[in-house]
């Protein structure tokens, strides 16, 4: 329960700091981009170790959805990665 | 083992690539990456807002293991393939529960981006080029080099396994001597 909580807590805080369409699809590659990312590494934000992956429902390219708990019974190795 | 990929934002938008206004173009451009990176496993399209990529961080290229009951066993923040064989290794040793390596890698492997980063960054030629140089200095102009390069580098830098122990201490000898060298240089000089 404990767990959960500290959990719930986590995404709330995550969502508050989100940014807006415009902010995360940026027309040109900035310095403040760079800088960002590097702010990320240092903070390790992200999905803490031991913490149960948020689960999420999205389409595939093929257009069948995949939820990421359906994967559950073996190891994935989950990438996000841009077209350019 | 399950591989799942999820199209995030352009990372370098060009005129080729435009930022992303409608979830056809990024389905268009998701399906084209599975083509061209010829990637065999799932390939996911996020939403426009980036609400998944968000939720874990945000980052330009990040990736997780996660165990058999669904928890993060690792988190490698910039994808570093040989780190990753090396957890994939651990966590299939420990029948692929827990956490693996310490749980979190966030070491800027730049070799690998820049050897690897051509592919990416071309596409959105000339503005794409433009503003990483004019943002990091280098490091456009780096990734071209790299690219020209590939031949002599991707062995070192874009290897999928870790290199071997007696490698590593042969690499660690020559940038010793290396170092050496220099030195003794600008001594004589």
């Amino acid at each position: 329960m404990a767990m959960q909580k500290v959990e719930v807590a986590r995404q709330l805080v995550s969502r508050d700091s989100r940014l807006s369409h415009d902010e995360y699809n940026f027309e040109h590659f900035r310095a403040k981009h760079l800088l960002s990312d590097m702010q990320a590494t240092l903070e390790k934000r992200g999905v803490p170790p031991g913490a149960p992956a948020p689960d999420f429902e999205l389409p595939r390219v093929e257009g069948a959805p995949l939820r990421l708990s359906e994967l559950r019974g073996k190891p994935t190795l989950l990438h996000f990665g841009s077209f350019t | 083992m399950h591989f799942v990929d999820v199209v995030i934002r352009q990372a370098h938008p060009g005129p080729a690539v435009p930022a992303y206004h409608s979830l056809e173009q990024k389905w268009h451009d998701a399906w084209r990456y599975q083509q061209e990176e010829s990637i065999p496993w799932t390939v996911l399209i996020d939403d426009l807002e980036g609400t998944t990529h968000q939720i874990y961080g945000g980052l330009a290229d990040p990736t997780y293991l996660i165990d058999r009951d669904g928890y993060v066993a690792f988190y490698n923040m910039w994808s570093h393939v040989p780190t990753l064989h090396r957890a994939m290794a651990a966590l299939i040793g420990r029948d692929g529960r827990g956490v693996v390596m310490g749980g979190i890698d966030s070491t800027l492997h730049l070799l690998p981006s820049i050897t690897a980063g051509w592919r990416g960054l071309r596409r959105g030629l000339p503005q794409s080029f433009i503003d990483l140089e004019t943002s990091a200095p280098t490091l456009a102009s780096g990734t071209w080099l790299g690219h020209r390069l590939r031949p002599l580098l991707a062995p070192l830098a874009l290897r999928a396994k870790p290199l071997p122990g007696p490698v590593r201490f042969g690499f660690a000898v020559g940038l010793v001597l290396l170092a050496a060298g220099i030195r003794r240089m600008r001594r004589i000089r």
